[in-house]
This record gives C-alpha cells, structure tokens and sequence, in this order.
C-alpha cells in the first residue's frame, strides 16, 4: 500500500475535491486540498506533496495553466509531477494534444473530466515517483 | 425607408454596390455590341429597301463612334476594378449620356421625327430606372426630351438638316403634327420614368427591408448559439461531478453495496453518462468547427481512419460486425482541422456500425480525386426510410428505427458532419434503404498542401 504518499488537489470545485478525496483516500494516499491557485502554490511550497491534481480552469480561464508554470519555474516545486483535470477541451476550442504540446505545457498528463476513479489511480500510480 | 445598419462594407441604400453596378456596366457593353449590330443592319436594310436616300456614310461613322467608345468601356469595365460606388454610378451617367447623344445624331440621320426608333429613348429610361434613383431617372429622361427636342427644332428651323425616312412629304413640317409627336414623346418619357422609379423603389425597399430582415435572423441565430455554448457549458460540470461522484462511490474498493443499490447507482451512471454526451456533441455542435488557415494541418487519412476503426474494434468484435477497408495505397494526405475531419469520420463510421444487425459488415471506401477527396461509409442495417432521409441531418432528429435500435444516439451526430462538412466547403450525400442499410458519400474539397508542411496525424 502507497500509505504517506501526499496528493494534492487544487480545484475550486468543492465537490469534486470530495470526490477526488474520498477516491484517492480508499486508496490509501494522503488528500491536501487547496481552492484557489494562490493556495494551492503555497501548499504545494510549504508541505511538498508527492504529486498535485491541478483543475485547469478555476476562476481564470488560464489559472490552472499558470499554476502549473509556476511551479515548474520554482526550485521547490520542480520536482512534483502534475496531472492536470481538463473540461476545456469541448469548451475554448484549444484542444490538447499531450505529445505535440508537451514541449510547452508543463504539466505530466491531461485528465479529462468527468473522471473515472479507476483511471484516476491508475494515473496518480503512475507518476508517482518511485519512493525513496 | 429602413436605414440600414452600418455593417454593410458599402452603403446600398439602393441596393446597388460598385462591384454589382459594375456587372450591369459590362452588360451593358454587350448590349451595346448588340445595339452596334442592330445599327449596321438597319442601315443596310434602310438603304436598300427604303426609296429615300439616307446619308449611309455618316450613319456608318457614328455607328463606328460607338463602337469605338464600346471598346474603351469594355476595356476599361473589364480591367479597372470597381472602386466605389459614386464613381461607378458617375461612369454610368456619362456612358449613357453618350449613348442617348449618339442616339439623337444617328435619328437626326435617319428622319428625326419621321423615325420611329426615337422610341429607343425609352430603353434608356428604363435601364436608368432600374440603376438609379427618382431624381437621377428623371435626368436621363429630361436629357432625352431636352436632346430630341434640339434636334426636332433644329431640322424645323432649318438649323439642323433633315433626311427624309420614307418621302419627301411635307407632313414633317407641319406644327401640330411635329408638336404632337414631341408631347406624346415627351409624356411617354416622364411617365415611364415614373412609374419605372416608383416600381423599384419599392422593390429596392422590399430588398432593404429582407435584407434587414436577414441580418436579424442571423444576429438570432448566432445569439441562439451563443444561447446554447452558454448553457452547455453551465451544465457540463455539474453532470460531470455528479458522474464522478456516482462512479467513486461505485469503486470504492471494499464498500459492499445492496446489489438493489448498485443496481440504481448504476443506472444513474448510464443516465449521466448519456447526458454527457449530448452536452459534449452540442459543445461541439454550438463551438462549429475552425476552418482558419492557422488550424489547418497535414492529415493522413489513412491514419485517421485507422485510429477510428481501432476505437471501435471492441464494440464491432463483440457483435460480430465485420468493418472492411479500400484505402488508396499511397499515403493520402489532405490540408484540413484535424479534429473536424476526425469528428466527420467517427461519426459517420460509428453510426455505420451502431445501427447495423450483429454479423453485419461495414465498409470504408477512400478515393483521392483531383481536387476532391471522396469518403464513402456504406453499411447493410437498419437503413433509413426515404421521408426520414432529409431529416436525419436535422438537430435532435432521430429516427424511431434508430431509437428502437440504440438508445445511444443524441442525435446531433450526423447534424455535426454536415455543419463541419459546409464549413469545410464539402458535401455530405445519403442513399439508403430500410432494411438494406445506408451509404454515406462525403466530398471534401482538397487544398494544396503548402510546401514543406510537416505531418502530424
């Protein structure tokens, strides 16, 4: 069992942190949540999770992307694998391609919403580093 | 009158732009061919039949004056492009003004008011009436009564010369004959120009008005759209964590449901999943696809079709539905959306399959024609009824076969193929037959691949 493994989730759905929690928590992973972008890099500095679920539309339409920058520019965060939580796609028109925007989007796979638990851990396993 | 708005690129109030009056303008240039011809043969029927001698030499010269002046206008409509729409109008006016001076000259030759081709002033006055406006109508028809009349005066006052027509006779001489011949003239001018005027501007009125009417209807339909991305988007999260929410409880490892419970959450997955559907194909539907230049990338069809196929393998397999393909052998490229395309095609292949019998068989057929790709998707299922055929490229329109058959369909699958196919300046053609199955055509028109374009599907 991966227990002590910490996830973070930043989202401003409410709902979907729950969800998401109750999924990865039966999983045995440790949950910390955040609900704004601004939050969610402090988390991200101050506890260092072992990985972050990163909504890509909260209150901005971009946050999500610029979230991400953020942390992959900080020496702190670098490290952390990000799985990014995508509905944008049927949405601004901006469809992802994970192997040709790779290069510039600095995030580790695209989830699509609505999300299927089993795919979900499948996922966070995944790119979990390998523990130390 | 209606004002019309300011989105227009030019002011029509007439329903008149520069690049239509220049299509009049080279109309009339062959009509003017027309009328040089007509002039030729008039004039060698009239000094061959007539008694009388007309002076054949200088009718001959302004008919070759007008020629003349025909192949300048002709030149220049052809090859000057139409800037605005005072200029082309000022053209206009002068041309026919020259038209209706030669005219007065080639009639002072041929008889004056002996000749009753002095009614071809009126074709002049009904042209102006369908180019311009009242006042400018009555101009031309002031202008014919005002150059007529010259001429007519003229010969009387033996100012001008007077070629005899028909005889020598001395009724031309005569003033009431000469001043009743110049007023009907002149009634039939004005009243022609008036009722020809009056006519058009309420037709140029009916034709604002549509217009207006059009554009309204079109602000409608866009805001319905925007009506309905708006509404899409709103809903599509909250279905989509009600969805998550459903399947985790559902996964939850170690969570031993009633099976009357799983049974029902279940249930609400399927809806729920169903509902997502529909609101991801309407996201596409209502978003239409983008056919800029920038989103336009090297396809491989074969490529897309195969990944397609693949997607669909699993459902063909497990009901024994044999999916077969003619692919050309060299790699067919076109310059297209790729999503688009990869929407059109997984529309058309998923309903091939969808709505065909278990053991059925579907087949792909690809052709790259000069200019067109032509994508055919043929299936031996349900088919579809002949006063469904029209319908099933209708929003939300489902056939009851269909919906007997799947309860699957949103019915905006085929309604997205055709939008993306017009917006790709393509075509989508049906055939079927019920029980017989359903043979999808699709032309898309295929671009030049721009030089050194890079491959990505």
């Amino acid at each position: 069992m991966s227990t002590d493994r910490t996830i973070l989730i930043i989202d401003d759905d409410i709902d979907l942190v729950e969800i998401l929690r109750m999924t990865l928590e039966n999983e045995g992973f440790r949950v910390i949540d955040a609900q704004s972008g601004q939050r969610g890099l402090d988390a991200a500095r101050d506890q260092h999770p072992d990985l972050i679920l990163l909504d890509v539309m909260m209150g901005a339409v971009d946050e999500g992307f610029q979230v991400a920058y953020v942390l992959r520019g900080d020496e702190a965060t670098r490290d952390i694998p990000i799985l990014m939580l995508t509905a944008v796609t049927d949405q601004t028109g901006f469809g992802f391609d994970p192997a040709k925007d790779q290069d510039f989007l600095p995030v580790d796979e695209f989830l699509e919403k609505p999300v299927s638990p089993r795919m979900l851990v499948d996922l966070v396993r995944k790119h979990l580093p390998a523990q130390a | 009158m209606t004002t019309v708005p300011a989105l227009l690129d030019e002011p029509s109030s007439h329903f008149v732009s520069a690049a239509s009056l220049r299509r009049r303008l080279v109309w009339f240039d062959k009509l003017r061919w027309a009328a040089v011809v007509g002039a030729l043969c008039a004039t060698a029927v009239a000094t061959r039949v007539l008694p009388s001698s007309l002076p054949t030499g200088e009718l001959l010269a302004v008919t070759g004056v007008l020629a003349v002046l025909n192949t300048v206008y002709t030149i220049r409509n052809r090859r000057v492009p139409p800037t605005r729409l005072p200029v082309e109008l000022m053209h206009v006016k002068l041309q026919m003004a020259g038209d209706l001076v030669l005219l007065t000259v080639m009639l002072n030759l041929s008889g004056g008011i002996e000749n009753p081709l002095l009614y071809l002033y009126l074709v002049h006055v009904i042209i102006a009436s369908l180019l311009f406006k009242g006042r400018d109508v009555f101009h031309i028809a002031g202008l014919a009564i005002v150059l007529f009349t010259a001429d007519v005066a003229g010969e009387y006052f033996h100012i001008l010369p007077h070629h005899h027509l028909l005889s020598a006779g001395p009724i031309t001489h005569e003033p009431p004959f000469i001043l009743l011949t110049l007023g009907a003239f002149c009634l039939v001018q004005l009243v022609a120009a008036y009722i020809g005027s009056t006519i058009m501007k309420h037709n140029r009125a009916i034709k604002d008005e549509l217009v207006d009417r059009q554009k309204e209807l079109l602000a409608a339909d866009r805001a319905k759209l925007e009506f309905f991305r708006f509404v899409t988007h709103e809903i599509k999260s909250p279905v989509a964590t009600a969805q998550s929410a459903v399947d985790a409880v559902l996964e939850l490892k170690g969570l031993e449901l009633p099976e009357k419970v799983r049974d029902l959450l279940e249930r609400a997955v399927n809806r729920l999943g169903h509902a997502l559907t529909m609101i991801k194909d309407l996201a596409e539907f209502t978003r239409g696809g983008d056919v800029k230049r920038e989103t336009m990338e090297t396809v491989d069809l074969n490529v897309l079709i195969a990944r397609i196929t693949d997607q669909l393998s699993e459902e063909a397999s497990r009901r024994n539905i044999t999916v077969t393909m003619d692919l050309p052998p060299d790699q067919p490229y076109m310059l297209g959306n790729p999503g688009m395309l990869q929407k059109i095609v997984s529309n058309l292949v998923s309903n091939a399959v969808r709505y065909s019998e278990d053991g059925g068989q579907v087949n792909i057929l690809l052709r790259m024609d000069p200019g067109v790709v032509v994508l055919t998707v043929s299936d031996r299922g349900i088919g579809i009824a002949p006063e469904d055929q029209g319908r099933v490229f209708d929003e939300f329109y489902r056939t009851s076969q269909a919906q007997q058959m799947s309860n699957l369909g949103t019915g905006l699958g085929l309604p997205i193929v055709r939008r993306f196919t017009e917006q790709m300046g393509g075509t989508i053609e049906l055939q079927s037959e019920p029980g017989r199955g359903s043979t999808f055509t699709l032309r898309l028109p295929r671009q030049d691949l721009p030089s050194g374009s890079r491959e990505t599907s």
